[in-house]
């Protein structure tokens, strides 16, 4: 009776955990690849040099980032609440995650697109390229391998989060293991879960460096 | 005499970069008229500033003052926009290639062809002609990581001529190949510029590469112009101190020896003997020995290239005889004074 209880309280959880992370890091990309191509285009150093832009928007990202995930989670409860109605539950953790990931996406696709050597970018503004063309024909697709890999990075580290985000009632692996396992002593329980995310951890790691590594065409 | 049309128009130019202290300036008040169709050589020691002025040309660097001219429209007043419209006209290729990595040989030359909005059907077949051209035809799907030096350099030539460019400008092109590879690719650009007729300037460190392929050369030296004029005149007397170092100086030891010197000669190989012990064959001959001040040959498909500083006998008789054992075997002797 035991078993079976357990049985769909772990699928139920498996599948909000993957419900939040696959959700969160969608959206987050959706909101912080453009700030990472800002960030890299705006550079002094970039293609089209902005310094007000690019200032501004580092401050942002770095406040939001030194923000302790738990502690952010709290602070933009308001937020929240405006935003999907609830402070609890799968849906508001996937506000906090939202606002926690999406700057470090920006900063992984900063350090992505800056792994192209300037040459190639210098090459294509001798024949005429535009900043546009070089962001889209040059910088992203010579950068896609390592795009990739910071995507297996991104998808992690929420996936992580949102373990976190349970201490907070956000629902997923994180909350069983928090609620039964923390707080009513059920260690086996906690001990399931963290093997769970472990292996999920390993399964969507991997995963993004095969496909890296199949598209990189520099051997 | 008939004037010839300047293709590159270079009128004081000056680049100064600014530093934490001042500004360091790079070049100074460059005037410089490069002709249609020629290949003009622009050679200089590393950090000469040979590579910023390059660059002052298609305004990848700006100059801090004068102005540019291609073709006699004004560059330097363009807008953005307008400038990338010429630097369609303007093809570059670089020491370290600078392809795209994650696209193929044919989608490299493909690039400039979409980007300066050429239609897509006929982006390919050009691409594949200008591959055929450089020689390449038969490696159109290879990524650049799966070519040689010399392979990528060719893809890249191809590249920079696929917009059909009036010029093409060459920065250090050949340095990081090999001898052998380095003279295919010269031909190469030889062959372009005789076949297609387009302007191309080279700068190199390299007097050999200026001496297989330019019309012209720039001295420049300490951010200005040394001297300026035929490849021939200036390899055969250079007048300026940063000339003659380039010329006679070439890949050897530059302190070794100071002042002027008697009964020395510069013999130059021009791959006309193949492995022939020359210089022992002239000492045994005359029964006199040579003193070999320095020496920068190589062999290329077993002919020897290069130059080698000499100091003959005191006795003229003994040198008149040297010289001419020399000049039998198709070697060029000159008299220098300098070493």
């Amino acid at each position: 009776m035991f078993k079976e209880g357990l049985l769909a309280l772990v699928g139920v959880a498996f599948w909000e955990s993957i419900y939040m992370t696959i959700i969160s890091t969608f959206i987050a990309y959706i909101i912080g690849l453009p700030m990472g191509l800002i960030l890299v285009m705006t550079d002094k150093e970039g293609v089209r040099p902005m310094p007000i832009v690019h200032q501004t928007l580092g401050i942002i990202i770095n406040i939001v980032r030194s923000v302790p995930f738990l502690i952010l989670m709290l602070t933009i409860m308001p937020f929240t609440k405006l935003a999907v109605g609830t402070t609890i539950g799968p849906k508001a953790a996937i506000v906090g995650l939202l606002v926690a990931a999406a700057p470090f996406i920006a900063r992984l696709v900063e350090s992505s697109l800056k792994e192209v050597e300037k040459g190639v970018v210098e090459a294509a503004q001798s024949m005429g390229a535009s900043p546009l063309q070089i962001l889209i024909k040059v910088l992203m697709p010579e950068a896609k391998p390592s795009l990739l890999v910071g995507s297996a990075i991104a998808v992690t580290t929420i996936l992580g989060y949102s373990a976190m985000a349970g201490f907070i009632g956000g629902g997923g692996l994180g909350a069983v293991a928090i609620n039964y396992g923390y707080h009513r002593g059920q260690t086996d329980i906690m001990y399931i879960m963290v093997v769970l995310l472990v292996i999920i951890v390993q399964i969507l790691q991997e995963l993004g460096m095969q496909i890296a590594k199949r598209t990189d065409k520099r051997l | 005499m008939d004037k010839k049309e300047i293709m590159i128009h270079l009128e004081g130019i000056s680049k100064s970069f600014p530093q934490k202290r001042g500004s360091l300036e790079v070049l100074k008040n460059i005037d410089v008229q490069i002709e249609k169709g020629e290949v003009f050589g622009i050679i200089g020691m590393s950090g000469a500033g040979k590579s910023t002025l390059v660059r002052c040309i298609n305004l990848l660097e700006r100059p801090t003052e004068g102005r540019v001219y291609l073709d006699g429209t004004e560059l330097t007043c363009l807008a953005e926009k307008e400038l990338r419209e010429q630097r369609h006209s303007m093809g570059m290729i670089f020491q370290q290639f600078h392809l795209l990595m994650q696209r193929t040989a044919l989608e490299n030359v493909c690039f400039p062809l979409e980007i300066s909005g050429v239609q897509k059907d006929q982006v390919k077949a050009r691409a594949k002609e200008l591959l055929e051209l450089v020689g390449l035809g038969d490696r159109l799907g290879a990524y650049p990581s799966q070519l040689s030096g010399g392979q990528k350099q060719r893809v890249a030539i191809a590249r920079a001529l696929a917009t059909e460019p009036k010029v093409l400008l060459c920065d250090e092109a050949t340095s990081a190949l090999d001898p052998n590879t380095t003279a295919g690719v010269l031909r190469l650009l030889k062959d372009i510029n005789e076949r297609l007729g387009i302007t191309i300037v080279v700068i190199t460190h390299e007097m050999s590469v200026i001496r297989e392929i330019c019309n012209r050369v720039a001295i420049i030296d300490g951010g200005q112009i040394a001297e300026i004029g035929g490849v021939e005149e200036i390899f055969r007397a250079p007048k300026t101190k940063a000339g003659r170092e380039l010329v006679y100086h070439e890949g050897t030891n530059r302190e070794a020896i100071e002042g002027p010197i008697a009964h020395c000669y510069r013999v130059v190989f021009r791959g006309g003997i193949s492995g022939e012990p020359i210089l022992g064959g002239m000492m045994l001959e005359c029964n006199a020995v040579a003193n070999i001040l320095s020496g920068n040959t190589r062999m290329i498909d077993g002919r020897v290239y290069g130059q080698m500083m000499i100091q003959l006998s005191e006795d003229k008789e003994t040198r008149e005889k040297m010289l001419a054992y020399l000049k039998e075997r198709d070697v060029e002797v000159e008299e220098v004074y300098y070493v």
